[in-house]
């Protein structure tokens, strides 16, 4: 069982950073999401906008 | 839909990755040669394969990005750039491990080490093309261009990198039993993994494209807005 | 065949009339050059022919980087470039004029370089030097190729004299070891049949990037 570390260290490289690049994935996509919420709320403020002028 | 769809694929990539690793650690016979060491090989060469196809989608995706237009062709082909990229250090790193107690060197000037490196320096200034210069449809031609022209150029580095290795003596034997594969057991395995690898790329893929088309459309809708904004605010 | 001549004779006629392009390319050359020198300290006799060749190519990239972009580089001051994607000279036409043109200053630069690299590693002028001449030109061409493609990005995109180099020294890298090694060849004394192989390469390389400037620059210079 010589050289058992290496081939650990292999499999533990690769799932690790694999692991690592679906967090990276999470959080872009996290920041997206946040993106999302802002224009939403932005879209609202404008409609609100467009209703008073119109009912004034 | 697309949930049932993704959910299948996760399950899918989790249940065949669950059974090339049980495979690779309990069901493979050991390599006589090189020792427990050659079970690298089973997750190293799928690695390749993903950086390879994934490189290769990269052109792809340009040449349509160039031809037809459309923002999906360019968010396919940044999504594939980012996962060859990743799939691609994968197979340096566990190449190096795997040469240091077979060969007693972490890297040589190997044919094929030489061009996964080129390979991996010429993808990551693609990546650093869109990482530095942000996002416009004139960056996405860009990159679409480096994607077309490095795919051309990689058939001339092979060749040229292979008669570079000849020409020097080697100063190390290589072991052909890296690819004797003499065992049935032995291919069985690398076709499982192979499986679960093109399983774990299509699912990277998919939830990657999926999240830069998101963004792009979020770009255009807030560029909308700002206009609709300006135009509100003149009246 | 009209554009392209218009254009060339306007970039050599403003580097005729005090653009330093070319100067700044030798000068450039010249001083990699030197740094090679001391950097891996050449023993003198025959054993220096691959560093030499190490040091000529080397200095070519370097200051090739710098220099060769240049002529595309020019046009972007000025709205320069817009007015020639507005023109209608043929895209192609107008890459094959620019690349014309690096050509010409790189040539220029080289032989400055080579006539430095006999004195500093005490070469003859001699057919060896003779027989390292077409893979010099084939390397210049495929650069000059290669930059004036790369300049048309990274000279509008932020931070893009980085990214210059990272673009175009791996996609150069056949280029460079067919002509290193067939450098080395020649300045050690070989035959033709020994550069060969290296020469073919590069032919394919430089094919490659004239095909790929010629048929893909139009999509580089356009604007959003």
């Amino acid at each position: 069982m010589e050289n058992l570390g290496y081939l650990g260290a292999a499999y533990a490289i690769i799932f690790g950073v694999i692991f690592l690049y679906v967090i990276f994935i999470q959080r872009r996509q996290a920041q997206l999401d946040e993106r999302m919420r802002a224009l939403e709320a932005r879209l609202a403020e404008v409609r609100d906008g467009l209703k008073h002028r119109s009912a004034g | 839909m697309a949930n049932t769809f993704m959910r299948t694929l996760a399950a899918l990539t989790g249940l065949l990755m669950f059974a090339a690793i049980y495979m690779t650690f309990a069901f493979v016979p050991t390599e006589a040669e090189q020792g427990i060491v050659q079970r690298i090989f089973y997750f190293h060469v799928p690695c390749a394969w993903v950086a390879f196809a994934a490189f290769g989608i990269v052109a792809i995706s340009g040449i349509f990005y160039l031809w037809l237009g459309g923002q999906i062709w360019d968010d396919l082909g940044y999504a594939c750039a980012e996962i060859g990229m990743v799939f691609c250090t994968l197979v340096l790193i566990t190449g190096s491990i795997w040469a240091r107690p077979i060969w007693g060197v972490w890297w040589t000037w190997d044919s094929r080490l030489t061009t996964t490196l080129i390979l991996w320096l010429l993808y990551g200034g693609y990546i650093m093309l869109r990482a530095m210069a942000g996002d416009s449809p004139q960056v996405a031609r860009f990159a679409a261009v480096i994607g077309i022209v490095a795919a051309a150029d990689v058939p001339v580095i092979v060749v040229s990198v292979r008669l570079w290795r000849t020409i020097h003596p080697a100063v190390l034997i290589t072991k052909q039993g890296e690819h004797g594969l003499t065992d049935p057991r032995m291919v069985a395995t690398l076709l499982v993994a192979l499986a679960a690898f093109t399983a774990l790329f299509a699912w990277l893929l998919l939830i990657r494209f999926a999240s830069l088309r998101t963004r792009s459309r979020l770009a255009a809708l807030e560029r909308e807005l700002n206009l609709a904004e300006a135009a509100a605010g003149d009246l | 065949m009209a554009g392209f001549v218009a254009v060339l004779r306007k970039d050599l006629t403003l580097e005729l009339r005090g653009g330093e392009s070319t100067l700044a390319l030798v000068a450039l050359s010249i001083l990699i050059l030197v740094v090679m020198v001391f950097a891996l300290d050449p023993a003198g006799g025959a054993a220096d022919a691959p560093i030499a060749a190490g040091a000529l190519w080397v200095a070519m990239i370097f200051a090739g980087m710098a220099g060769a972009a240049r002529t595309v580089l020019a046009e972007r001051d000025n709205g320069c470039l817009r007015a020639l994607y507005l023109s209608p000279l043929d895209r192609g036409a107008l890459f094959l004029a620019k690349l014309a043109a690096a050509s010409i200053f790189m040539i220029v630069a080289e032989a400055a370089v080579v006539l430095m690299l006999v004195l500093f590693f005490n070469l003859d002028f001699d057919l060896r030097l003779a027989r390292m001449l077409p893979a010099l030109a084939l390397g210049l061409v495929g650069f000059a190729a290669l930059a004036t493609l790369l300049a048309a990005i990274s000279g509008r995109v932020h931070a893009g004299d980085l990214l210059m180099p990272l673009l175009a020294v791996p996609m150069y890298v056949p280029a460079l070891i067919a002509g290193v090694k067939a450098s080395a060849a020649a300045l050690g004394g070989a035959q033709w049949s020994a550069m060969g192989q290296w020469l073919r390469i590069m032919i394919a390389f430089d094919v490659l990037f004239v095909a790929a400037g010629f048929i893909l620059f139009e999509h580089l210079l356009g604007e959003d």
